[in-house]
């Protein structure tokens, strides 16, 4: 710990631990302490983690072992690099569905820098870019803006809205502008924290209270060069309810500790650095997951305006014509759109606000794509060499793949635990029974490792699914296969989520 | 058959399309095809099914098929043939068994091991057929059998519809991995230093497999599965997979909505005794050959939403911000979201004028702050832009 200095909060856990932390998106408190005393007490930087160590020492054992375990160890580390990316938000919370959020790049000089490649400025516009189209896919009745820092000021890249082409474009043009006047907006002078926060806070101050509103700052300057008294924006911002939540780059910051503490009830999960350009685009990602909404929260507003909300909406018709009739949305001439419920106004595409009379306008489907994180696929858990046995599983319920077999190399070895493992798993599987609903919660807040035996096992219908299987049912389909195949597996499936919403 | 097949291969060397990887989901809901059997019995379809397969797999060598029954209470791989699991101690296996299907599983595994396996090498040998046409025909009827002998009436009795979200989930778990284990780049394993290059951000180059999912459909009311089947389109949506729907009986806006998503095919054929033709005229073109044809389009697609508390469709509804219930009324009972049960008002559903932000508040702080370069203070005049969001 001698490396570090001043910019580093204290000894605040590897980087690799801010991954974990955020992706939990469990900003209380107390299960963060509980993690961190189970973890090894010595913490790790960035240059001391898997990547670097795999070097130092991955290297020895590979050239010791036979062909067989170097195949294996190579694997073993491919899937648990994989499954680091499965998101834990499986715990079925009270989710803010309805986002608002306001993204503030920093588009000051330290973007320049080219710790990233080819530098920060450049890194950062092509992952915002796959991050905003990302953000709309998980919040698809969600409205974004993007601001800038640059020069001392904050600019407006981009209005509040729900169309993820606007932004995108919007982003794309700060670098190569689309009309050939444009000035494309190179990184320059310092960033101001206090002018984004400003900006960011009169962007959303209108938003209906049901929707959450959220800052996410890109910043990668170790500097802010305020107009005023940063601290009484943030009272504004705390007032305003507005959530910060701040993705760094290079090292962490005491004013941005304050800013992401204090807007988010002392949670500083939500202040990330980023220490390379991967570990940039994750952080990113990380927040497209809709944030967990805080009980205190709710009970604080619920004497002024009550934090939910029964929100009119229309669901319109899509009509078909032959001659191209005026949109309310551009004025433009199209043919076909979608008709305002309420008003009849034409609109190009869902979901929309309509233009002329205010009624959020969009699809069932739209809503349909935000039940995954209300009724969350349970993590699956790593199944050991015993229980693999013991279920006798030889391939990938979900794409028929075949399990490794038990390797045999150390056979009576092999056999002892074998015998041991009948007794053990006879107990275990009482216990296990038992306390199945712990069990579970236990296992969503562990880290997720790989498994000895490469099988992954839904607690819910016991079924085993390779890491390819385990890392797409759970990143992309939201669905457990095992569960679904079968007619009323186990009450416990239905987290899984078909049985309330339809009733 | 073997004259397409000739004309095509000569092309293929020159210029192969990518290899095609065809899901079929059929639904063997016992209920819905004994409706059927005076038109299209089961056993007709499933003969023309198989042709359609070989057609499919005739049409390009490298071509692939999977199916999948999503039958009353289980969703199964009829090809390729799942192995069933070995459980280590049966005697021990009581205590796991009874409760999660684990029996069922076993008796048709016992089945399919016994006569599967083996068989697989003794497939009919005919001369005069096409070997690997025989192999995916013998595996899916004998898979088949196996799971109707597994049925039994206290199945049917408890659900009238049929798995298709399992069986959905199925195919685009396989097809995930299919295209996966195809993609050029997937030499993780040799070279670890890969691992380390962004696998997201490769996927749009690793589509070296075009798949599709076709739904043979005959049930109805899929209502109970909205959500695994929603889940199902949009994952399909993501990865670009085309879900063609052939709509022999029954009505479901949930599989019309999920090919209009998807860009796949929906027929609803007025004769189903006619099922080779439309398989073959409508279904066999794949993603590839579909860019230069024009498919059958759906025409209207019903989007409009059914409310949750009595199933209306409905134009104008009410949802919760909570749970994104859906109802038709705002009259709810003491204002509780029949769902979740959350605390709703309804005086906040009612869209906000955007508020400006006080200007007072603005002008103090800019009077505090430096003066000039704080345009952060004055641009909140620009608050009031965002009016029509
Ligand atoms: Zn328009
Ligand atoms: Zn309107
Ligand atoms: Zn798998
Ligand atoms: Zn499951
Ligand atoms: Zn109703
Ligand atoms: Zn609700």
């Amino acid at each position: 710990m001698a490396d570090s200095d001043y910019e580093f909060e204290g000894d605040n856990g590897s980087d690799d631990e801010y991954v974990a932390a955020k992706s939990k998106s469990n900003p209380r408190p107390p299960p963060t302490g509980k993690k961190r005393a189970e973890e090894p007490p010595r913490k790790l930087h960035a240059w001391e983690t898997d990547r670097s160590r795999t070097v130092a020492k991955e290297l020895p054992a590979v050239a010791e072992a036979d062909d067989g375990s170097i195949q294996r160890s190579v694997q073993e580390r491919e899937e648990e690099r994989k499954r680091k990316r499965l998101r834990k938000d499986t715990k079925p919370f009270q989710r803010g569905i309805i986002r608002h959020v306001v993204l503030v790049l920093d588009l000051s000089e330290s973007m320049m820098e080219k710790d990233m490649r080819p530098n920060r400025f450049i890194t950062m516009i092509k992952y915002t870019q796959e991050y905003v189209r990302e953000f709309f896919e998980q919040n698809p009745i969600s409205q974004m803006s993007v601001l800038g820092m640059h020069d001392g000021l904050c600019i407006r890249v981009s209005e509040l809205s729900g169309n993820p082409a606007e932004h995108i474009a919007a982003i794309q043009d700060l670098r190569t502008p689309r009309n050939p006047e444009g000035v494309p907006k190179e990184p320059k002078g310092s960033p101001s924290l206090q002018n984004a926060l400003e900006l960011a806070r009169a962007t959303i101050y209108h938003t209906p209270s049901h929707g959450t509103r959220e800052v996410i700052l890109v910043f990668g300057s170790l500097l802010s060069l305020d107009p005023g008294d940063i601290h009484q924006t943030i009272k504004a911002c705390v007032r305003d309810r507005i959530r910060v939540s701040v993705v760094g780059m290079g090292a962490r910051l005491r004013i941005c500790q304050e800013i992401v503490s204090r807007t988010n009830a002392g949670d500083e999960s939500e202040y990330v650095v980023a220490t390379d350009q991967e570990s940039l685009r994750e952080l990113l990602l990380a927040t497209t997951t809709p944030p967990v909404v805080r009980s205190d929260q709710a009970a604080t507003t619920a004497s002024s305006d009550s934090a939910a909300a029964l929100m009119m909406m229309g669901f319109p018709s899509r009509v078909i014509e032959d001659v191209p009739t005026m949109c309310a949305c551009h004025g433009i001439l199209t043919t076909g759109g979608y008709r305002c419920s309420r008003c009849s106004a034409k609109v190009c595409s869902l979901p929309i606000t309509c233009p002329s009379c205010q009624l959020t306008l969009l699809l069932s489907t739209h809503l349909a794509r935000s039940y995954h994180h209300l009724f969350p696929l349970r993590n699956w858990v790593a199944v050991s060499w015993n229980r693999a046995l013991e279920q006798g599983s030889r391939e990938c319920v979900g794409c028929l793949s075949a399990f490794p077999e038990k390797p045999t190399t150390k056979g009576d070895v092999s056999k002892n635990e074998a015998g041991d493992a009948q007794k053990e798993n006879a107990s275990l599987d009482k216990t296990a029974r038992a306390t199945g609903e712990q069990q579970a919660d236990k296992d969503d807040s562990q880290d997720q490792k790989a498994s000895e035996s490469s099988r992954y096992e839904c607690r819910a219908c016991e079924s085993h699914f390779c890491v390819d299987c385990d890392i797409f049912c759970h990143m992309v389909l939201h669905n457990c296969p095992g569960c679904l195949s079968k007619l009323n597996p186990v009450p416990e499936a239905h987290s899984n989520g078909d049985a309330g919403m339809t009733g | 058959m073997n004259a397409i097949d000739g004309t095509d291969r000569q092309i293929k060397t020159d210029n192969s399309p990518p290899p095609s990887l065809l899901a079929i989901v059929l639904d063997t809901n016992p209920h819905a095809w004994a409706h059927l059997s005076s038109t299209l019995p089961l056993r007709n379809a499933l003969a023309n099914i198989l042709v359609f397969i070989n057609a499919h797999l005739a049409s390009g060598n490298a071509n692939e098929v999977v199916v999948i029954a999503a039958h009353s209470h289980r969703a199964v791989f009829l090809y390729p043939t799942p192995k069933t699991p070995t459980p280590r101690n049966n005697s021990n296996g009581n205590g796991n068994g009874a409760a999660n299907g684990d029996v069922d599983m076993n008796e048709t595994g016992a089945g399919s091991m016994e006569d599967g396996g083996p068989k697989d090498v003794s497939i009919s040998d005919n001369p005069n057929k096409y070997r690997p046409f025989a192999v995916v025909e013998s595996a899916i009827l004998q898979n088949f059998a196996a799971l109707l002998d597994a049925t039994t009436p206290a199945h049917l009795a408890a659900t009238p519809t049929t798995l298709i979200g399992g069986a959905l989930s199925l195919a685009l778990s396989y097809i995930a991995k299919s295209t996966l284990l195809r993609s050029p780049l997937d030499s993780v394993v040799d070279n670890p230093l890969s691992a380390l290059a962004d696998s997201e951000t490769l996927h749009t180059k690793r589509e070296s497999l075009t798949s599709r999912i076709l739904i043979v459909s005959v049930s109805g009311d899929l209502a109970n599965q909205y959500i695994p089947v929603m889940n199902s389109i949009f994952a399909a949506q993501r990865k670009r997979i085309p879900i063609d729907i052939l709509k022999l009986a029954g009505d479901t806006v949930l599989l019309q909505q999920a090919s209009d998503a998807t860009g796949g095919v929906y027929m609803k054929p007025d004769r189903p005794e006619g099922l080779l033709q439309y398989l073959m005229m409508a279904f066999l073109p794949d993603t590839t050959a579909r860019r230069s044809l024009v498919m059958p389009s759906a025409g209207g697609v019903d989007f409009r939403a059914a409310c949750f508390c009595h199933r209306n469709v409905v134009d104008i509804g009410y949802v919760c911000s909570v749970c994104l219930s859906i109802f038709c009324t705002s009259d709810l009972p003491s204002n509780l979201c029949l769902t979740c049960g959350s605390y709703l008002s309804l005086r906040s559903a009612q869209t906000n004028p955007p508020a400006l932000v006080p200007r007072k508040k603005k002008k103090k702080k800019r009077a505090g702050g430096a003066d000039s370069t704080t345009p952060g203070g004055s641009t909140p005049a620009g608050s009031g832009t965002p009016m029509h969001s």
